[in-house]
């Protein structure tokens, strides 16, 4: 007799199938993975250029929504306004709204005889879809949500006393912000933006739709693993195994390695 | 130094009522039940909320008037505040909480000395406050409210989660530093034994039976509300 508190026996057995199903598929990729052929795999020219421009564009949207995002989370964490709470739930949609159904309404909004779209093109001649830009434009639509959730539980679960406190000791509105709000929220904002970034750098549904799939211009390297995919070519699985290793690496990020250390650090 | 108000707020279906003046030199004392608005109280004072209808008045200088539509931010007002907990900011050591908003300048200084070494806190200064006792916080928050040159002086429940022995000695503190703190003291406090070791006025917030409306009155005959 074992001498523990007893668990519900054969819960253990139910949970294979998951395990199955989510582990097996990350191993089958690194068990497959070309690795004497994997460096040329991924120097080849069309992957370099694929995973140069993911990092040159992921890297945008994540300082986008460092730009952005966080005044909007801000807002939506401390101002009482009408229509606060719409305005948090249509910027959330997109984490759960189909990255494709997305890339539509980018399209809709912004491309050539979208909403906005259309007077950019007839005003300045300024075509935006199927450019960098839009996939730029795609990442932030998918990502940038991630980053003002993250922010905005940051700055609600802030004491506003301590705020108040910096206030009455002498501080200004920015001078509260900066060395009081931010130094706070810093391992949150660490976190929201290594999120972010890996999810735009792993975006491919409304990039193809909204971007299409340009070599050199919007082809990223999920896009890039498709059409190595079809093509039949290696560089499909060295370019997924790449993806895997970056991450593992956000993952073991997040779990507080490296945002732990910020924090320690006091940053 | 004074501070004159008759102030009314809102919040929800709750209303508070503050009419006070008090002068030079006083230690107030305000007691009253959970959510009477005693803290609300200590908040318009500083500045953290705004009258709904009403004026204050600290040296005879209107900071918040609603008649007028002047409001002094908090930061303008020198008011110094020990609020619940302490309100020590986490990420700042001891030394560079007691010096906020007054800059590296102000260490080494005589004050600041003064008041490391009278609130013991030379073994504390480069402490997180997460590695400190209650006790300890709450010295800290005392000393960088006393340091910091202000004209009235704002605490919230000092020393109601202390233990007997850190609650006599932050107690001894206050004593100490009432007796010569040149402005206003406000002190709210749920323990009637510091209303009789500190306080030159008393009072407590009334709120009326169907918790709807609460009074906070207290009339110093000195000063012309």
């Amino acid at each position: 007799m074992t001498r523990r508190l007893s668990s519900p026996r054969g819960l253990a057995a139910l949970a294979l199938p998951a395990i199955v199903l989510v582990v097996l598929p990350v191993v089958a990729i690194v068990w497959r993975t070309p690795w004497s052929g994997f460096w040329a795999s991924i120097s080849s020219d069309a992957s370099r250029t694929a995973v140069w421009l993911s990092l040159r564009t992921s890297l945008v949207t994540t300082a986008l929504a460092l730009v952005f995002g966080s005044p909007l989370a801000w807002l939506l964490a401390h101002s009482r306004f009408r229509g606060r709470s719409l305005l948090r739930a249509l910027c959330i949609l997109p984490m759960v709204l189909p990255p494709v159904v997305g890339g539509v309404a980018l399209l809709f909004a912004f491309g050539r005889r979208g909403l906005v779209g259309g007077l950019l093109d007839d005003w300045f001649g300024i075509q935006l879809a199927f450019s960098e830009t839009a996939a730029v434009m795609a990442q932030f639509f998918v990502a940038a949500p991630f980053f003002v959730v993250v922010m905005e539980a940051a700055f609600e679960q802030l004491d506003p006393r301590l705020v108040g406190t910096a206030r009455t000791f002498g501080a200004g509105p920015w001078q509260a912000l900066l060395r009081v709000t931010l130094p706070l929220v810093a391992p949150s904002l660490a976190a929201g933006l290594v999120l972010t970034w890996a999810r735009a750098l792993g975006e491919f549904g409304a990039t193809i739709t909204f971007a299409g799939n340009t070599a050199g211009r919007t082809q990223t390297i999920p896009l890039a693993v498709y059409s190595a995919l079809e093509s039949g070519g290696d560089s499909a699985l060295a370019l997924s195994m790449l993806m895997v290793g970056v991450s593992v690496i956000v993952l073991v990020a997040l779990r507080g390695r490296w945002v732990g250390a910020l924090r320690r650090s006091g940053a | 130094m004074s501070i004159a108000m008759t102030c009314m707020i809102r919040r929800g279906f709750f209303t508070l009522d503050v009419d006070l003046a008090v002068g030079d030199g006083s230690v107030l004392v305000v007691t009253g039940e959970n959510g009477s608005g005693k803290t609300t109280t200590l908040d318009l004072v500083a500045g953290l909320v705004a009258c709904g209808e009403g004026r204050i008045e600290i040296d005879g200088v209107a900071v918040d008037d609603s008649s007028m539509g002047r409001f002094v931010q908090p930061e303008h007002r020198n008011v110094a505040t020990v609020f619940q907990g302490g309100g020590l900011f986490p990420h700042l050591s001891v030394a560079d909480n007691v010096t906020f908003g007054r800059g590296r300048a102000l260490r080494g200084g005589a004050d600041y000395d003064r008041v490391v070494e009278e609130f013991d806190l030379g073994s504390l200064l480069s402490r997180r406050p997460g590695e400190l006792s209650g006790g300890q916080r709450q010295r800290v928050s005392l000393a960088r409210a006393f340091l910091s040159p202000s004209r009235v002086l704002l605490l919230d429940e000092p020393t109601t989660f202390l233990d007997t022995d850190s609650r006599d000695a932050v107690r001894e503190l206050m004593s100490r530093n009432f007796a010569t703190y040149p402005g206003v003291v406000v002190l709210v406090t749920h323990d009637d034994a510091e209303a009789t070791m500190f306080a030159t006025h008393t009072a407590r917030v009334e709120v009326d039976a169907a918790r709807t409306r609460a009074r906070l009155q207290v009339r110093d005959d000195r000063v012309a509300g």
